[in-house]
């Protein structure tokens, strides 16, 4: 129909000849280039001339010709495209003929210099707009340093003499401009010599009107070159910063700054930190924002072994850990903690070469007073009772250095060199009044005051290089690995031990006033291998060896103090001196083959490993008598993992795992720890590698329609070997352990997630549930206790998001702990640790916010009538000023009904405990925080996956 | 209707000769490169030191690449992945991709898309709806061919796009959804070089399976009910301060 009327109309345009305008017209041409000859196949479009937007195309024949037939009889432009030549661009007026002939048309050619220079080789866009031409600056390479006037060398059609004036197609460049405006006055050279090659994203070139005319607004018909250079605006570069100062009540006081800059290859931090309100530690966003682009380094992990499939950020560990690691600020409900810390960070970053350098204070002063009760389970129904009341006083400083190497040799070849080291100065005091009752009477009292010092240095070094081959897939990395630690111990332990039950004097008082001092070392040495073979398009087969040999050496004296006139004097306790070595070897070799198709990966594979344990230690240092342990053990560790993506964000993954892990250094030092004299621990040198049996599964879906996510799974762990510690309570209820192996011991948890929006973008719910089921083993006085654990842990969470100016979060969780001993049955514990939260966010008028947080924490364990209930209450008011809204002023008031403890309570192996510690109570504070990049109210809780 | 009436097509297709039938056949390759830093920093909620934060953070570290092929012919073009599955560079690592096929029929003027998106796979099935392209007078080079300038945008994800066409290589194909230009389509960028989509070869050649479209399930919609998925999915995502652009792509 639509074709009939076409024709129709096309026939009415042919076939009668009216005065009046046509509505539809044809619109013909012949595209010709410079020498007259006819130009084929050339692209021809009709734009509207208002905004280009394209309307019809076509193309010319072989004898050049064009024609767009029955098109709306409007102006057009047209536009004639060919390879080599100047785009040519020509009005078209509405027509009063049916066919408007626009003749021939003449395309230029493009320099040949421009085509193969600027396009064809810089791959540069070129730009014509009229007699402008452009070109894109970046494209053009120069070594880092250059200035304008190097890389205006590199343009064709410009031309710089000695002295640095400027032509451009044979003319004198009168003026440079830069972003459109002068730059530093009349003399084009000053831009040109002084600016940065780098900085420039683009150069023009055009014919200006001269400056007389432009002052004087009359056109005399002159021009002159004119060459603009537009600045790049850099999405990488920039530099901010953030200072908050806070002063309040009790003499709480808080500093906190930091300081970037950056652009596409380097970054510098640095941040400081000072405050005596518990925030230690360094936060994820301090830390992200410090470390930057090696915040988050994947494949740092010089241990080759199995791949699951999964992907791990390899995190060094936390406090004595020699990396920066960040953590949520510290527990603020722990003593009382005066904090400072300062860092320096520089990155260079770039795709090929990556190098990050780091250096970082923090110092922390803990003041802990508690009081604690616990109560212990022996054999045939008997138990005793303890309270203590303590203070204790940690300082730490801990200087980092951090160093990380990353070079892309070339395709095939990467080499990654990580060196951190870790320098901590530490003291510390305990002094504490423990009670010990049986049967509700007073059986005995220890007074202690201690004091110790400690120096320690640790070292963790290792190169990784992989290397790809040719052959797709197949490839092999090695590495090595150097670490150390090393720590010098003093200690002044004073404790004074009354026994009531005693007959004798000397039984009754029991005295400890000694010194001692543990120098240690340990050094480890490591290497490993992988091997990757691909055995087809889907299968893979890996192949690693470790190796490893680990040295430590102990040296323990211990000295008994003696005052005599107000004057010490000391005296070697010799049963309590030791002189210690142990060597460690380990040899691990396995292989797997692994499936990797379409989102389905699976695993399967065998390691076979092996450890020689050698101690050599001195019993007595007057006897120099000898003992000599050596222990060889071997096992067989398999792997099988699977990780699937089911489509529509629906993942599964399951793991076997058989891991063995060697006795810590501290386990295995025949050493006796009597720094509290009611608990005294020794280590043992025939310890055995535990072993560990897993099994976990887990599921998860979110569905990003809906909103609604899913996630559920359970792992299961058995143990051989597990080291535990056996207990010896004597009759005075002095607490003898010692690391051993036992088997049987085993641990459970089923988990699930269910979150749903109730209304989309409004309201939304959590459900969380977590269960842990274990048992554990020991021997109490010889004879085996069985403690098994059932632990139940239910939360929700509801979301209330209305508004941009009120936002509610309300959370309540539920936590029972049933546990059952095997030797007192009658002492069974059920523990309820509860907590209800919630906080809103108002906004005000002027910029002015409301915070409040309100969380009520429920302790309780029946059996013992503990009931403690911990209401808390902050609230802030804070006000964004300036026009930039660039800073802030808040008032905190803190812990409204000063009602703040921290509590924690427990039951486990033999006991079940109660610790209550003095915290930082009500305060109010004022702090000014300025921020370089705006002020932004935090209505919301953030989401962590952005 | 009338676009698609090219001239050369009533008056050469017949009589052209072999080299230049030869031209409008074949495969392109393309490298399509997402940065993602960029996107994150397009977010309406979160403040500028959050943006920075994820833009120290990736470092130099920023890109995403993926392969992706455009089977064109006069007639008909096929866009999907270049490998039928997600692959570590070498080759060891192998993941699942969404579904993405997009089908033309320039001749028929209608099209078939199969995405997956927000947890499903549909299918879109409607006439071709050509954007509106405005003709620059800008020229590169790509790929070895002199390529023009076009821009247009999307009004859904509020993005701007820039198309550089091939006049030599006389399809209207394009990668992605984009088509309806006087050449191919060689290089979209969108949103100032947020994804970028090159090609990174051009091969002639006759197709025969290569612009059919394999059996697929999905729920089968139309353009506006895509745009609408894609609009309120936005707009509940930027409320709930989600990114959107995990579930949809970019």
């Amino acid at each position: 129909m639509k074709k009939a009327i076409t024709l129709f109309l096309c026939l009415l345009g042919y076939g009668v000849v009216f005065a009046q305008v046509p509505t539809r017209i044809n619109i013909k041409g012949t595209a010709i280039d410079s020498s007259n000859s006819v130009m084929p196949f050339a692209t021809v479009m009709l734009l509207t001339p208002k905004d280009s937007t394209l309307v019809n195309f076509g193309r010319t024949d072989e004898k050049g010709a064009f024609e767009f037939r029955n098109v709306k009889n409007i102006g057009y432009l047209l536009k004639i495209s060919s390879v080599g030549y100047l785009p040519l661009q020509q009005d078209v007026k509405p027509s009063d003929k049916a066919i408007n002939d626009l003749g021939n048309l003449k395309l230029k050619p493009i320099a040949q210099e421009l085509m193969e220079v600027v396009i064809r080789t810089a791959k540069a866009p070129l730009s014509i707009k009229g007699d402008t031409i452009e070109y894109n600056a970046a494209s053009f390479k120069v070594p880092p340093g250059s200035t304008v006037e190097d890389l205006l060398r590199k343009l064709p059609g410009v031309q710089i003499d000695q002295e640095g004036n400027i032509k451009a197609q044979g003319q004198d460049v009168k003026k440079v401009t830069v972003d459109g405006k002068q730059f530093f006055g009349t003399d084009p050279k000053l831009a040109t010599k002084n600016l940065p090659a780098e900085a420039i994203t683009k150069i023009q070139v055009f014919n200006d009107k001269t400056e007389q005319s432009k002052v004087t607004g009359i056109d005399d018909g002159k021009k002159e070159k004119t060459m603009n250079l537009e600045l790049k605006e850099s999405f990488k570069k920039g530099g901010f910063g953030k200072v908050t100062v806070a002063g309040g009540t009790d003499q709480r006081g808080e500093f906190k700054g930091n300081y970037n800059k950056f652009d596409s290859k380097q970054q510098f931090a640095f941040i400081g930190n000072l405050n005596n309100t518990n925030q230690g530690g360094i936060s994820w966003d301090d830390y992200q924002d410090f470390k930057g682009s090696s915040a988050f380094n994947w494949g740092d992990d010089a241990d080759f072994g199995f791949s699951s499939g999964r992907r791990f950020i390899y995190f060094g560990e936390e406090d004595e850990g020699v990396s920066i690691s960040p953590s949520g600020g510290g527990n603020r409900n722990r003593g009382f903690s005066t904090n400072g810390s300062a860092g320096l960070n520089y990155n260079y970053d770039t795709k090929k070469t990556k190098f990050t350098s780091s250096y970082y204070y923090n110092q922390s002063r803990t003041v802990l007073d508690s009081y604690a009760f616990r109560k212990t389970f022996l054999q045939n129904n008997e138990s005793f009772d303890t309270r203590d009341s303590s203070n204790r006083v940690n300082f730490s400083g801990n200087h980092r250095v951090n160093l990380r190497f990353q070079k892309e040799l070339d395709s095939l070849n990467t080499l990654i060199v990580i060196s951190n080291s870790r320098f901590t100065d530490a003291n510390n005091s305990y002094g504490s009044t423990q009670n010990y009752l049986r049967n509700s009477l007073l059986s005995s009292t220890t007074d202690i005051d201690n004091n110790g010092a400690k120096n320690s240095f640790g070292t963790v070094n290792s190169a990784i290089y992989r290397h790809k081959f040719k052959k797709k897939g197949r490839s092999f990395a090695l590495s090595a690995g150097y670490n150390m630690n090393q720590a010098d111990a003093n200690a002044r332990q004073i404790s004074l031990n009354n026994f009531y039950n005693s007959t004798t004097v000397n039984e009754a008082i029991k005295n400890i006033r000694q010194l001692n001092n543990t120098n240690s070392i340990t050094n480890q040495y490591k290497a490993s291998a992988l091997f990757v073979e691909p055995l087809s398009k889907k299968f893979f087969l890996e192949t690693f060896y470790n190796t490893s040999l680990q040295i430590s050496t102990v040296n323990r004296n211990v000295d008994s103090i003696f005052v005599k006139d107000e004057k010490e004097t000391y005296g070697v306790v010799n049963e309590l001196s030791r002189a210690y070595n142990n060597e460690i070897r380990y040899n691990r070799i396995g292989t797997s083959l692994r499936y990797s198709y379409k989102g389905l990966n699976l695993a399967g594979g065998l390691a076979w490993q092996h450890y020689l344990l050698k101690g050599e230690f001195i019993n007595n240092k007057l006897t120099q008598a000898k003992g000599i342990v050596s222990r060889n053990f071997s096992a067989f560790a398999p792997n099988v993992s699977l990780n699937y993506d089911l489509k529509n964000n629906r993942y599964l993954y399951s793991e076997y795992n058989v891991s063995i892990q060697e006795p810590s250094v501290r386990d295995l030092q025949p050493i006796v720890d009597n720094s509290n004299p009611r608990y005294i621990s020794e280590g043992n040198p025939n310890l055995l590698p535990q072993v560990t049996n897993s099994v976990s599964f887990g599921f998860n879906k979110f569905d990003p329609a809906t909103f609604i996510n899913l996630y559920t799974g359970f792992s299961y762990d058995t143990y051989k070997n597990q080291v535990i510690y056996n207990q010896t309570i004597d009759e005075n209820l002095i607490t003898r352990t010692k690391p051993v192996n036992i088997t049987g011991g085993w641990s459970t948890g089923p988990y699930f997630g269910f979150g749903f929006p109730l209304k989309k973008t409004k309201a939304t719910m959590n459900l969380n549930g977590n269960m842990f089921f274990s048992k554990n083993l020991t021997y109490i006085n010889s004879v085996l206790n069985n403690t098994n654990n059932d632990n139940y842990n239910i939360s929700m969470r509801l979301d209330l998001t209305p508004s941009d100016v009120f936002t509610f979060y309300g959370s309540a969780s539920f936590g029972i702990s049933n546990t059952k001993y095997s030797i007192n049955t009658a002492q069974n514990q059920q523990v309820f640790n509860n907590n209800f939260g919630g906080e809103m966010n108002v906004k005000f008028p002027k910029g002015i916010y409301f915070n409040t947080k309100f969380n009520y924490r429920v302790y309780k364990n029946d059996r013992f009538g503990f009931d403690q209930k911990i209401p808390l209450m902050n609230m802030s008011v804070y006000k964004i000023v300036g026009k930039a809204q660039k800073a802030e002023i808040r008032f905190t008031a803190y812990d409204i009904f000063k009602r703040n403890l921290g509590v924690t309570q427990s039951a486990s192996q033999n006991y079940v405990s109660q610790e209550q510690i003095q915290t930082l109570s009500r305060y109010f504070m004022l702090s000014f925080t300025y921020n370089m990049r705006g002020v932004k109210a935090q209505m919301r809780k953030r989401n962590s996956w952005d | 209707m009338k676009k698609y009436q090219f001239i050369y097509s009533i008056i050469f297709s017949l009589i052209t000769l072999p080299i230049f039938a030869q031209k409008d056949e074949g495969i392109i390759s393309f490298e399509r490169v997402v940065h993602y830093p960029k996107i994150i920093a397009r977010l309406p909620y979160l403040s500028q030191e959050e943006k920075d934060r994820v833009k120290l953070t990736w470092g130099s570290d920023d890109e995403w690449k993926e392969k992706m092929k455009l089977a064109f012919s006069p007639n008909k073009s096929l866009y999907t992945y270049l490998n039928e599955q997600g692959e570590s560079e070498d080759g060891t690592w192998a993941w699942r991709n969404d579904d993405l096929i997009i089908t033309r029929d320039f001749e028929k003027e209608k099209k078939t898309e199969v995405i997956e998106m927000l947890g499903k796979t549909y299918i879109v099935d409607d006439s071709l709806h050509t954007p509106s392209w405005k003709v620059m007078n800008q020229i590169k080079d790509v790929a070895g061919y002199i390529c023009m300038k076009a821009v247009t945008e999307d009004t859904i994800k509020k993005q701007k796009i820039t198309a550089w066409f091939a006049g030599d290589i006389p399809v209207s194909a394009g990668p992605e959804r984009y088509f309806g230009l006087p050449g191919a389509i060689l290089e979209l960028d969108v949103n100032d070089g947020d994804v970028v989509i090159t090609a990174t070869k051009v091969e002639f050649k006759k197709l025969e399976k290569e612009l059919i479209l394999p059996k697929s399930k999905g729920k089968k919609i139309k353009d506006i009910d895509y745009d609408n998925l894609l609009r309120n999915h936005i707009k509940d995502s930027i409320k709930s301060q989600r990114n959107p652009y995990w579930a949809i792509r970019y």
